[in-house]
């Protein structure tokens, strides 16, 4: 495992467009996260208002709302992340280093495998981010301190983790199904932002008796992190991360891998 | 491919020439698994294949693959990786083809014949006892061709079997010891070098007495091999001789011919009398992959 790990990293060590894009994804996604309460602010001075509540007394930042809060608003952007695994899996495609692998020995299972790792790797570190940020907001904005609620709710990081994740299993689906970069991140985007929130909002009217659109991928995935802010509307919010929605997207996640690894298996491999 | 069976003996530097669309790249690249086979087995070292097979075989198929954006180091760092091999060996094969200078820039910045050198020392990262080189000269300019033939000349000299897919008649020549021809994923001719496709002259003979013939034939001092044939003997000369020389040798002897014609050998002409020679209708119809068998001992 090591291995592989080090294989994906001797790749995009000296990769500089991989570099650019993880730069003003984590610039973007600190500019986000930590400039909601300015912008709340802002909203009030405007004179605007939340169903009739000032936006600057919203407690975005504060333990331990802030973890689903920041949860929330970061998975807006991980469409960005998933840019960056399409562009590492067709590039293997485009430059055909996917056949020399696969010559030079390395079995398809390690190929996937080491495209798992590293996605595994960008999930880990874009939580721990998302965490350390938090810690640092809360520390600053929150009028609660302390061990104890610090921590409460932060299962929502993990969930954030678990999103992420199966997001990114299913951008490399898409990278290895199209191969072609350009194609790939239009499909990816164009799928995840409109072809299934729109196809699923048709098929919920047309028959509106079933809820069969809320289990679809991209939807399940984003069912993971409830939105949050209804609670300062007082109205009821789910605040935890429901165990069902966590067994979608494992079986989501492997279905992922599975079709991926079936991909590899069938077809020739760049010819 | 159509019914191609193949086998390559440890030590061999084995051709396979045909024209653009033969199959030749299919081939290797079934045996090398990457592309799918319809039906038919091959195998590596006498086993059945695997990945592990594979870590033992230096391999390039057609271009150069490498990140263009690596260095020829890091790039090289990376087979090691997959092939389990000792980073101490890149600085070894970059010396061997002579890239070591330039080591450190980016695979992008390199001339094809670069390119190709860099896939030549890739493919011996591992000190494979099998090289598998697809149109290793494909598009470089004379002096890159000679090169990378020397190279190939070089490597098979340290007894490596080297499997070389090609189609230029003179470089299968210069380089390999055995080859076959294949047209349209059909396998027309299979045989050592040598024997098919040396570019000297050839004279057939006959004369009353075959016998007397060809012991006399024996003493002239300007023969390669003498072999005989139905009708006649299959003299093989060297140094310039031609049949008028071995006429007068035979003649001072006492002996009389009765039948002297010589042929011209040239490898052009045999390339193409052997894709001339399938012409059936069946052969060019079939591109199926049915009853591959290549099997490689080393």
């Amino acid at each position: 495992m090591p291995r592989l790990l080090a294989i994906e990293w001797l790749k995009l060590k000296s990769y500089r467009p991989f570099w650019i894009l993880m730069t003003l994804y984590f610039l973007v996604l600190s500019l986000v996260l930590s400039g909601v309460m300015l912008f709340f602010e802002y909203l009030a001075s405007r004179g605007a208002e939340f169903n009739g509540i000032d936006p600057s007394i919203v407690p975005f930042y504060d333990f331990a709302d802030i973890w689903q809060n920041m949860t929330y608003l970061a998975t807006f952007l991980k469409i960005f992340l998933g840019f960056i695994v399409v562009i590492s899996i067709t590039n293997e495609y485009s430059y055909k280093t996917i056949r020399q692998h696969i010559i030079d020995g390395l079995t398809r299972w390690e190929f996937l495998g080491s495209k798992l790792l590293i996605i595994l790797a960008i999930a880990v570190v874009n939580t721990l981010f998302v965490f350390v940020l938090g810690l640092i907001l809360g520390w600053i904005y929150s009028p609660v301190q302390g061990m104890d609620v610090m921590f409460e709710y932060a299962g929502f990081l993990l969930g954030y983790f678990l999103d992420v994740f199966a997001f990114l299993t299913f951008a490399l689906l898409v990278g290895m199904l199209i191969k072609r970069t350009g194609f790939a991140i239009v499909l990816l985007a164009l799928y995840t932002l409109f072809i299934e929130p729109i196809g699923a909002l048709v098929l919920s009217i047309e028959y509106s008796e079933y809820t069969f659109h809320q289990y679809f991928p991209i939807r399940a995935i984003n069912n993971l992190i409830q939105v949050p802010f209804g609670k300062y509307l007082f109205q009821e919010v789910q605040d935890y991360v429901a165990f069902g929605d966590i067994a979608l997207v494992v079986a989501y996640v492997g279905l992922f891998i599975f079709f991926s690894y079936r991909l590899l298996k069938i077809r020739d491999i760049g010819g | 491919m159509n019914d191609l069976s193949l086998e390559v003996q440890a030590g061999q530097v084995f051709g396979i020439l045909g024209p653009n669309g033969s199959g030749k790249t299919t081939t290797l690249g079934i045996v090398l698994d990457v592309v799918k086979k319809n039906s038919g087995a091959y195998h590596w070292f006498g086993n059945l294949p695997s990945a592990e097979s594979r870590k033992k075989i230096g391999a390039i198929l057609e271009t150069p693959v490498f990140y263009p954006y690596l260095s020829a180091v890091d790039n090289l760092k990376i087979v090691a990786l997959i092939k389990g091999v000792d980073e101490s060996r890149i600085d070894t094969v970059l010396k061997t083809v002579d890239l070591h200078e330039r080591r450190l820039d980016a695979f992008k910045t390199y001339s094809l014949g670069m390119k190709q050198r860099l896939a030549i020392a890739s493919a011996l990262l591992a000190d494979p006892q099998v090289m598998i080189l697809d149109e290793p000269t494909n598009g470089l300019d004379p002096q890159g061709i000679a090169e990378i033939r020397q190279l190939i000349i070089q490597i098979a000299r340290q007894g490596k079997t080297i499997i070389l897919a090609s189609h230029l008649l003179d470089e299968v020549q210069k380089v390999c010891s055995h080859f076959a021809v294949l047209k349209k994923g059909k396998l027309i001719y299979s045989g050592s070098v040598d024997e098919a496709l040396t570019g000297t002259d050839t004279v057939e003979v006959a004369a009353d007495d075959m016998n007397r013939l060809e012991e006399t034939v024996k003493q002239f001092a300007h023969i390669q091999s003498v072999r005989p044939e139905k009708q006649f003997l299959r003299v093989r000369l060297t140094d310039n001789q031609s049949s008028a020389d071995l006429n007068r040798f035979l003649v001072e002897r006492g002996i009389v011919v009765s039948h002297l014609s010589q042929r011209t050998n040239s490898l052009e002409q045999q390339f193409l009398q052997i894709l001339a020679a399938d012409q059936s209708p069946a052969a060019s119809e079939n591109h199926s992959l049915a009853n591959q068998n290549i099997t490689t001992h080393a």
